[in-house]
């Protein structure tokens, strides 16, 4: 990989996000009043406006929002083809997250799809969505 | 506003993709067409708004033009999302005495300088205060066509829009520009097989689906509607301008807003009731549009939203003929960002004087109202141009 752009994970703002990534789980940034998912993470919730928020751990797995294949590259980085992919969980549907996929693989509306942690050659973990393998007989 | 302020003076450079000139140059000679159109002098102008991602500050202008007396100044954002917003904050200076004349302008080298499709260069490791690029330039999201993929792909699942759809936007604009000596795209006719033929760049979008990079600058100047009769150009009106945002807009520069509920629930909706409200009009008071055209999928989401037709109904309408210029709705007639040149939407309200003024080579019969809009999915604006009666 040709200077990755590994993400900023010591923001006040974001950082739980990636402390979680870090020790393998997916966090998301709840609000403490009103209780509901604050995505992106915000230094206030924007519903209640209430400062006492917190990071809870969820369960990983997402469906398949929305996805395109990149076939004109314009970063070394990011070798093409490869697949964005726009995630929202299953705990949490209003919570989207985007991963990126190697290739241009078969993907549809609802898909289910786990979480799986890379690293940067600086020991980041970024986390990915990848199709939950295929069982015969398993409704997708 | 209704009514109270006219755009009294246009001017453009030339849009290439190498203009061998500085941006300021760009700037000057767009302003100093503006000026003159409008049968003015330099001394005249007293205030400034400008793009907040242009690289010309109000000082630069100010000063390389001569302005005596710069009482004003102020810039907007974000990017393409602009424009009329430019135009509302001209007005409002005007209409609280801020400022007579206010000169609006957008420069940018965007072929031979920096390329936005080229994608976010941003210092390591990226992200954080606020930017959110951490949730994805390290995906390798980068470019806005890649998220406006995603977001067109959205649509498509949603509605079953369909790329001949998206196509006939595309053919709209070129067949326009194909009419305009001043176009990039003049000259250069497209079909629909040739725009379903050309290169993916990211799936589900083509590259006719994308917009032009272009060297050049537009301007134009405001004034009160009591000062505008003396302009030597045929006044044009500013029925309404409107700008919004919305509850879940989501922040950051652009990327962001693809965690907002609906990629396909875009701010353009509410901006329409405002600015329809603000009017008096709505959309069947509409003789010809000026969707902003970052990419086809943007003037399909608008169609549906500036009230055209039905939510998911777009690409149905796009493809029904109706933005021909004989059509329901003839749009982009100039040829847009996807076929004039991205001048980042302020060629769009350049061309919309133009139709009321009956002066486009594209020229709509009657053309009393035109709708000007500005992009998406950032907060965004939109103008309603209308004849001084």
């Amino acid at each position: 990989m040709t200077a990755e752009l590994t993400p900023v994970v010591d923001d006040p703002d974001t950082g739980g996000y990636w402390q979680a990534a870090q020790g393998g789980a997916l966090a998301i940034q709840l609000c403490s009043k009103c209780h509901q998912p604050i995505h992106l993470p915000r230094p206030q919730c924007p519903r209640c406006g209430s400062t006492d928020t917190s990071w809870r751990e969820v369960e990983p797995a997402a469906t398949v929002y929305s996805w395109a294949v990149v076939r004109h590259g314009v970063h070394p980085a990011f070798p093409v083809p490869y697949t964005l992919v726009l995630v929202e969980l299953r705990q949490y549907p209003q919570v989207r997250l985007l991963g990126r996929l190697d290739g241009d693989p078969d993907l549809v509306e609802g898909q289910r799809m786990r979480i799986r942690f890379d690293h940067t050659a600086t020991g980041i973990a970024l986390p990915q969505w990848e199709p939950l393998p295929h069982h015969k007989g398993e409704k997708q | 506003m209704r009514d109270r302020c006219a755009i009294v003076g246009i001017g453009a450079t030339d849009f290439t993709r190498r203009s061998g000139r500085t941006e300021v140059a760009l700037a000057t000679q767009a302003a100093s067409a503006a000026i003159a159109d409008a049968g003015l002098a330099p001394a005249d102008i007293d205030g400034i708004v400008r793009c907040e991602q242009d690289n010309v500050r109000h000082n630069d202008l100010a000063d390389v033009l001569g302005l005596r007396a710069l009482n004003y100044w102020g810039s907007t954002g974000t990017g393409g999302s602009a424009p009329a917003g430019m135009i509302a904050q001209a007005c409002a200076a005007i209409i609280a005495g801020l400022a007579t004349r206010v000169l609006v302008f957008r420069s940018l080298n965007g072929r031979s300088g920096a390329r936005y499709g080229q994608g976010r260069h941003a210092a390591l490791p990226v992200g954080g205060n606020g930017s959110y690029d951490e949730y994805f330039l390290p995906y390798g999201l980068l470019a806005p066509g890649q998220m406006f993929a995603l977001i067109a792909r959205r649509h498509m699942l949603e509605f079953g829009t369909q790329p001949e759809q998206l196509g006939a936007i595309a053919m709209a604009c070129r067949e326009r520009a194909n009419n305009n000596p001043a176009a990039q795209m003049y000259g250069r006719p497209m079909s629909l097989d040739d725009y379903l033929s050309s290169r993916s760049v990211t799936d589900p979008l083509r590259l006719f689906d994308y917009c032009l990079e272009t060297d050049g600058a537009c301007a134009v100047v405001v004034t009160s509607a009591d000062r505008a009769p003396d302009a030597a150009a045929t006044a044009v009106l500013i029925r309404a301008a409107a700008q919004g945002g919305d509850a879940g807009q989501q922040p950051g520069l652009v990327f962001p807003a693809l965690m907002r509920d609906s990629l396909t629930a875009q701010p353009s909706a509410r901006v329409a009731q405002t600015l329809y409200s603000r009017a008096g009009m709505g959309p069947a008071d509409v003789d010809v549009a000026q969707f902003y055209d970052c990419f086809t999928i943007t003037v399909l989401l608008q169609l549906e939203d500036y009230g055209f037709c039905g939510k998911g109904q777009g690409g149905a309408f796009a493809a029904s003929g109706a933005l021909g210029l004989d059509g329901a709705l003839p749009i982009n007639t100039a040829g847009g960002n996807l076929s004039e040149g991205y001048i980042h939407g302020l060629n769009h309200i350049v061309e919309g004087v133009r139709q009321i003024r009956g002066t486009s080579t594209n020229q709509v019969s009657d053309a009393e109202v035109c709708l000007v809009t500005s992009g998406l999915p950032t907060a965004t604006g939109a103008l309603l141009l209308t004849a001084a009666r």
